[in-house]
């Protein structure tokens, strides 16, 4: 399958939400890529699929999943993933995610992003599972670390090592969440830091940025608010850690001015620059 | 992953309903209960499922309000449990829960109005079609004309209601006040999007039976007589309006 360039490494893209769509095609800022979420344009056509064709022609894409539930017990929904092989040959995205978490067992679905005991057989279980994905869909997949507000007594694995190791036999890639890392080292107590230094730098093909709300004693990613000062200074971590990577702003609860998105955006995008600079420039800086 | 299946299980169980709480797996609980852990999760699932019935169903919400709705869509998600990690999917059976939750009897109207902006959905992201090919149908002779079977547009439902839903749909767009034109029904609504927009309209009775006949497979000839046109101008002009305006668009010449 021909697959779109991948994006500009150097500048930040955002989450496309209804809201945006009129003006995004109206201004056509300057952005490295718009991700949308897959199941959006499940359907067979209509105005949603009419838009992403208008944005495909202006930017790279992201198709980002939210329903495959990859960590499941059950066998993957294979109407699911046959309408996310179809979208992905229809579009060609530079970019294909989902999230390393479960959201159905039973044929019952959470429509949620829910979290995986790290044990040894639910690493075997996600490893085949995305193997399986990836053989259908015909393409490598990255795969995202989620936020989670509790901890399975059953987990004997480290989260980043789960991460880093579903990554390393799977030949998926990893789409790294640094809110969501944040989020965790304060709702579980864990360095964050650490947990970069556990991802290897040349799996990570994106990364998301987004901001979070504080409720009864831990952080909830809400996807709602402004980038928190503690998220950019680890998202600096990072590039100084990996290389400048594609970054996405998303924001899907209390939809803001695209304007406000544009500028979180332009934050990301100036320290991928600095990232990218030559070495002389960067002194000072 | 018989413990794996086993955990996941339970997990939902309790994360979906509180009166199953006790099923929940061993959590580290650190600073905050698991109790409270699990409560963050439940409070999002069912608050993911609420919006997606809102943005669904924005008429229903407006007419019963925050409080009632909510509790509507939470009684619903436990009744009818999400069959997709699509939540597009979601608020197929929210007009037949309507139908039969107590608390909306005082509004008998509500069932109805949930299945129109169903039909409203659906319509929506449903695929788009090419005009009937007259050529194809110029071909099938005369004589066989009652034996061809029309089908509609993928993006055309029909919804029918005693109540004047159609009236009471447009009344509660973000611009009006909530008042109707109209309190009488009963309201025949077609429901179609021929190109990216979805219109409304009302239709008289034989022009709706003769588009639900044939929405059900019924041939040229069995729609037209359930129809009960008055004579044979009134079918010809029906099925000439019908397909000029894309909501006929195939057929199966016998």
């Amino acid at each position: 399958m021909r697959q779109a360039h991948a994006p500009d490494a150097t500048h930040a893209g955002i989450g496309l939400r209804a809201p945006h769509y009129a003006e995004i095609a109206r201004r056509k800022p300057r952005l490295a890529f718009l991700e949308v979420h897959s199941e959006n344009f499940f359907g067979d056509g209509g105005p949603p699929l009419a838009w992403l064709e208008r944005f495909r022609a202006d930017y790279p894409l992201s198709l980002h999943g939210v329903g495959l539930s990859l960590g499941t017990a059950d066998a993957l929904d294979e109407t699911h993933l046959a309408k996310l092989a179809a979208l992905a040959q229809r579009f060609e995205p530079a970019l294909v995610s989902e999230h390393l978490c479960w959201g159905a067992i039973g044929g019952r679905f959470a429509n949620d992003l829910l979290p995986l005991p790290y044990t040894e057989p639910a690493l075997a279980r996600v490893i085949e599972q995305i193997g399986h994905a990836q053989d259908r869909l015909g393409r490598r997949i990255l795969v995202e670390n989620v936020s989670s507000y509790l901890e399975f007594e059953d987990s004997t694995i480290p989260e980043w090592e789960f991460l880093a190791e579903t990554a390393r036999a799977s030949g998926c890639g990893i789409l790294l969440d640094v809110n969501n890392i944040h989020v965790n080292a304060m709702n579980h107590g864990f360095d964050a830091l650490r947990y970069l230094d556990a991802i290897p730098a040349r799996a990570v093909e994106e990364i998301h940025l987004a901001g979070y709300e504080e409720s009864g004693g831990l952080l909830i990613d809400t996807h709602g608010a402004r980038v928190f000062p503690e998220v950019w200074r680890l998202y600096e971590a990072a590039i100084a850690r990996f290389g400048a990577r594609p970054t996405l702003v998303e924001w899907d609860t209390d939809i803001p001015e695209l304007d406000v998105l544009l500028r979180e955006a332009s934050t990301a995008t100036a320290i991928l620059e600095r990232a990218d600079a030559p070495q002389h420039e960067r002194i000072g800086a | 992953m018989a413990s794996l299946a086993r955990l996941q299980a339970d997990f939902l169980a309790a994360v979906v309903d509180a009166a199953n709480a006790d099923r929940a797996p061993a959590i580290r609980a650190g600073s905050l209960g698991a109790a409270q852990r699990l409560a963050v999760y439940r409070r999002n699932l069912h608050a993911n499922w609420r919006a997606a019935l809102e943005d669904t169903h924005p008429v229903v919400a407006r007419l019963v309000g925050g409080a009632f709705f909510g509790e509507a869509a939470r009684l619903y998600a436990l009744a009818h449990p999400s069959p997709s990690g699509d939540l597009n999917r979601f608020g197929e059976h929210f007009g037949a829960f309507l139908a039969e939750y107590p608390h909306a009897q005082d509004v008998p109207y509500l069932a109805d109005v949930a299945r129109l902006e169903w039909a409203w959905h659906a319509c929506f992201h449903a695929a788009t079609a090419m005009p009937l090919d007259f050529a194809a149908l110029g071909a099938v002779p005369a004589e066989r004309h009652g034996e061809i079977r029309f089908s509609l547009h993928p993006a055309a439902r029909l919804v029918e209601s005693v109540h004047p839903i159609l009236a009471i749909w447009e009344a509660n767009q973000p611009e009006r006040d909530g008042t109707p034109d109209r309190f009488e029904g009963p309201d025949r609504v077609l429901v179609h999007r021929p190109d990216l927009d979805v219109e409304m309209q009302i239709l008289d009775a034989p022009a709706f039976a003769f588009l639900r006949a044939v929405r059900d497979g019924q041939t040229f000839e069995a729609a037209a007589a359930s129809a009960g046109f008055e004579d044979a101008q009134a079918l010809g002009a029906t099925l000439q309006r019908f397909v000029a305006s894309r909501v006929i668009v195939a057929f199966a010449a016998p």
